[in-house]
């Protein structure tokens, strides 16, 4: 039976032994600044032994299905060398809700081990790194946890060909605040440099106030 | 969408009822003498010889010719069967039933004949019923001649099946008895006729129950070792003995351990292609009635397969089976999995590709492929990389109503996803030009179609949202927003909501400038709520990111601003309400001026002090998109901290506002916490709030 969190920001662990941990099925968190429509806007720290370096970037959600665990986008690299316009990919995210994923990625070339390494870079997943190192995250109540990890993967180039000497080989760790739209993320890929670090804040929240768009599909 | 069906009896042709060897003496006799000949033989004092008529046995033996002369003449002819309806041989036909004196062969041929009549022909059914010849056949079931018996049974399972036939009413004692009498007789055609009143009579819970207590479950799954004809009647009558009664299908899947359950199932593989698509059909009905019951996954996937081979079959089979497989898929992740994992889209794609968009069977697998895209992704991409799609788009264009429905219906499940949308693939002229053609459709059904369609490709995810607006949609859809049927109302309104979704301010303009203050105003006070909502949700799109877009809410003194406040203070449904607050929050995010006209609207004016603000209703409502909503708004009318929002601070204290906000301290929704926890962030030194906030444990 899992824990609702009330006022600590320490997640819940579901008990391991003598109870069905499948019979309840947490729903995924809820958060008005994380839907489709909303853009944050931010950098890339692409930086090398050779040099420090950073792209700036834009995201915009387009789709989000907590229920699925889904959410996808668009990533606009702004300022990248050797390309003449901004480079945009479309990605794919999984969200770590113990539901539909688990804190291991279980593919593009990512360990258990990558994985814990990359996730404990953010303070947010201290708490539950002693159950993830058990199960992955199977157990722990993510439902009323203020923030939200996820896995976004780039798919495709939208506007440049694929020989335009870049990749999306990678993936991004990523983990987004719920009480203030912030996102950080690590890009992984075992060819690239290692830990590129992503930093966006939401772009919604205007001079006067904070607005919202939404559409509804059939 | 059609209801998949296979009606047991239904796609069987009308059939000789009894020999047919042709009298001489009325062969080739012209349908006027004939009725005539029969008016004569037939009726009161024929026998006697008045009025012109044969008397005795040469009499009857005139009528008995006449009568199967008619028969013969009408058995699958429809031309033939109007024009004896039009001579009125129909009441001299059924007066042959009731005659206390007729013989056995007049009797057999005049049920014939009135069972003909009532086959495929509605006004010959009517007629039928109309002259009573339900009542005469139904008593002469208990003749002591068989084959009268045979030739009544065969004659009311014609009647029936037609839609004209009155219920049979299996809460009424007697006739509960009546029927389990005609279930234990020995003659199949009574008890085919059962199946078939049972077909024809259970629509009701009652119903269901009435008989599934009367044990006729277990009867029908008995007869299953008859004939072909009489097993597929049973396994229909079972079908709407246990469809959408999940007391009925629990019960049934459970008794004798099981047994009848798997009688059923063992008929998936049976020989006879109807036997099996029927058997399929009862097994869907029993999964969609008790999903408990029924979750062994392994009898899904070969129902998916053998439905997947029916398709393959010639006539009514095939042309069902899709709509089977689309009703067993239905609203299933899982199953439309399975479905896509065994081929579904290839397998009914080629199908497609290899025969005519002419029949039936292309309408029906159409909604099938449809069905097989509305939640998996695998099966868009695979529909939309082959040539059926290049099909699909030619149904657009056909002539029959039909297939350009079930042709919107594809495009609109393939573009359900954000994925498709965002790859832009499907927003370019060759299919959105038909689909906007079709919104001039003389057909309702296909204009609503084409806007579930349009609703999903409106909502265009890439920078080319210029296609679609310079189709013309717009202005048809403003047109169709203002129709009478309120369906038309919504689904125009709704893609306009998701054509308004992030499009820049000159494009928005552009709508707004066709749909006008007025018709804005007049759809936020719709009669239907849906549409409300969703019109609502324009403007707020329609005010995100433009801030100049806030002149057309308080344009005209102010009439969609009035109407939104109508809508909220007259506590609307919650959706309305969710969507009216984030109007306001949009609203209040733009300068000080718009601030205050929101804040004329949620607080109540001086002459309205007893009445509290409608927004600490909203703030306790158990809807958390509504409080959430409500505490953007509250959020932007207090942002950014200057002298004026210390005033809102206080105007809202006044009514309630604030003191409801601390209260949610420990609201249960994450959101409506973090959100609070703004507001409670924004340091307002003079305001009520931060007093409240600091005193906080």
């Amino acid at each position: 039976m899992p824990v609702r969190v009330v006022d600590t920001a320490t997640p819940s662990s579901q008990p391991s032994s003598g109870q069905d941990t499948n019979a309840v099925q947490p729903t995924p968190p809820s958060c008005s600044l994380l839907t489709a429509g909303r853009c944050f806007a931010g950098t890339q720290n692409v930086s090398s032994l050779q040099k420090d370096e950073a792209w700036k970037v834009n995201v915009r959600i387009h789709g989000c299905d907590l229920e699925q665990g889904y959410l996808c986008g668009t990533m606009e690299a702004l300022n990248v060398p050797l390309a003449d316009t901004p480079v945009v990919t479309f990605w794919e995210g999984e969200i770590v809700d113990a539901k539909n994923y688990t804190f291991f990625t279980g593919k593009w070339e990512a360990s258990p081990e990558d994985d814990v390494r990359h996730w404990s870079k953010f303070p947010s997943f201290t708490p539950l790194l002693s159950q993830v190192e058990i199960d992955g995250g199977k157990s722990v109540d993510l439902s009323n946890y203020p923030y939200i990890f996820m896995r976004w993967k780039e798919q495709y180039f939208v506007n440049v060909g694929v020989d335009c000497g870049l990749t999306i080989a990678g993936f991004y760790y990523v983990c987004f605040s719920c009480s203030d739209g912030s996102i950080s993320g690590f890009y992984y890929d075992p060819n690239s440099s290692p830990f590129q670090k992503l930093e966006l804040k939401c772009t919604n929240e205007k001079q006067s106030g904070f607005t919202f768009s939404s559409y509804e599909l059939q | 969408m059609p209801a998949a069906t296979a009606s047991g009896g239904g796609a069987r042709a009308e059939e000789a009822a009894a020999s047919s060897s042709s009298a001489p003496s009325c062969v080739g006799m012209r349908p006027e003498e004939l009725a005539a000949r029969l008016a004569a033989a037939g009726g009161p004092g024929a026998a006697a010889g008045d009025g012109g008529g044969a008397g005795g046995e040469e009499g009857e033996q005139e009528r008995v010719l006449a009568l199967r002369e008619i028969k013969n003449q009408i058995i699958g002819n429809r031309t033939k069967k109007l024009l004896y309806l039009r001579l009125g041989a129909v009441p001299a036909v059924v007066a042959a039933l009731a005659e206390p004196g007729a013989s056995p062969a007049a009797l057999v041929q005049a049920a014939a004949a009135a069972g003909s009549f009532a086959c495929g022909v509605d006004d010959g059914a009517r007629a039928v019923l109309d002259a009573g010849a339900a009542g005469h056949l139904t008593r002469l079931l208990a003749h002591p001649d068989e084959k009268v018996v045979d030739a009544c049974a065969r004659a009311l399972r014609m009647i029936y099946q037609s839609k004209q036939a009155p219920k049979f009413d299996v809460n009424n004692e007697k006739n509960m008895d009546f029927l389990l009498s005609l279930l234990d007789s020995k003659n199949e055609n009574v008890t085919e006729l059962a199946a078939n009143i049972i077909s024809h009579s259970c629509d009701s819970n009652t119903e269901q129950l009435a008989l599934c207590g009367a044990g006729v479950p277990q009867k029908l799954v008995g007869l299953f070792g008859g004939s072909m004809n009489l097993r597929d009647a049973c396994l229909d009558s079972m079908t709407a003995i246990i469809r959408d009664n999940c007391d009925v299908a629990s019960r049934f899947a459970s008794m004798d351990h099981g047994k009848y359950f798997r009688s059923i199932v063992g008929l998936i593989h049976d020989r006879s292609p109807r036997t099996r698509l029927l058997s399929c059909l009862c097994l869907i009905a029993l999964g969609h009635a008790s999903p408990c019951h029924f979750p062994d996954r392994q009898i899904k996937t070969k129902l998916i397969l053998v439905l997947l081979e029916l398709i393959e079959e010639p006539g009514n089979v095939g042309d069902e089976a899709p709509l089977a497989l689309t009703t067993l898929i239905k609203d299933s992740v899982e199953l439309q999995k399975q479905a896509f994992s065994t081929n579904a889209v290839v397998k009914l794609s080629n199908h497609l590709l290899a025969n005519s968009l002419e029949t039936r069977r292309a309408v029906t697998i159409l909604f099938a492929l449809a069905e097989l895209c509305s939640k998996q992704e695998e099966s868009r991409s695979q529909l939309m990389s082959g040539q059926v799609s290049t099909l699909i788009l030619d149904a657009l264009k056909h002539d029959c109503a039909d297939i350009r429905v079930a042709a919107c219906s594809c495009l609109k499940n393939i573009s359900r996803s954000s994925k498709v949308l965002s790859a832009g693939r499907i927003s370019c002229d060759t299919v959105i030009a038909p689909l906007v053609q079709l919104l001039y459709d003389s057909s309702t059904s296909v204009q609503i179609a084409a806007l579930g369609a349009i609703c999903n490709i409106a909502v265009n995810l890439t920078p080319r949202k210029s296609v679609l607006l310079h189709s013309g949609v717009v202005s048809q859809l403003v047109n169709l927003s203002k129709s009478m049927d309120p369906t038309l109302r919504l689904k125009s309104v709704w893609a306009l909501r998701n054509i308004m979704f992030l499009l820049n301010p000159k494009d928005k303009d552009f709508i707004l400038k066709e749909l006008t203050v007025s018709t804005l105003s007049s759809l936020i006070c719709d009669s239907e709520h849906f549409v409300q909502e969703q019109t609502l949700a324009l403007v707020q799109n329609l005010l995100d990111g433009h801030v100049d877009s806030v002149n057309y809410v308080i344009a005209e003194d102010g009439m969609v601003l009035n109407a939104i406040s109508r809508q909220l203070n007259s506590a609307s449904a919650p959706g309305v309400c969710v969507q009216g607050m984030l109007v306001l929050a949009n609203m209040a995010a733009g300068d000080e001026l718009n601030k205050e006209a929101v804040m004329d609207v949620i607080v109540p004016h001086q002459a309205d002090r007893i009445k509290s603000s409608f927004v600490v209703n909203f703030l306790q409502s158990k809807d958390k998109q509504l409080r959430v909503a409500t505490l953007w708004c509250i959020l932007n009318l207090i942002y950014p901290k200057c002298d004026t929002s210390s005033t809102r601070v206080t105007r809202l204290q006044n009514v309630g506002v604030i003191s409801q906000v601390k209260g949610m301290m420990n609201d249960p929704c994450l959101d409506c916490k973090n959100t609070r926890q703004r507001l409670a962030k924004e340091k307002l030194g003079k305001g009520a709030l931060h007093r409240d906030v600091c005193r906080e444990p």
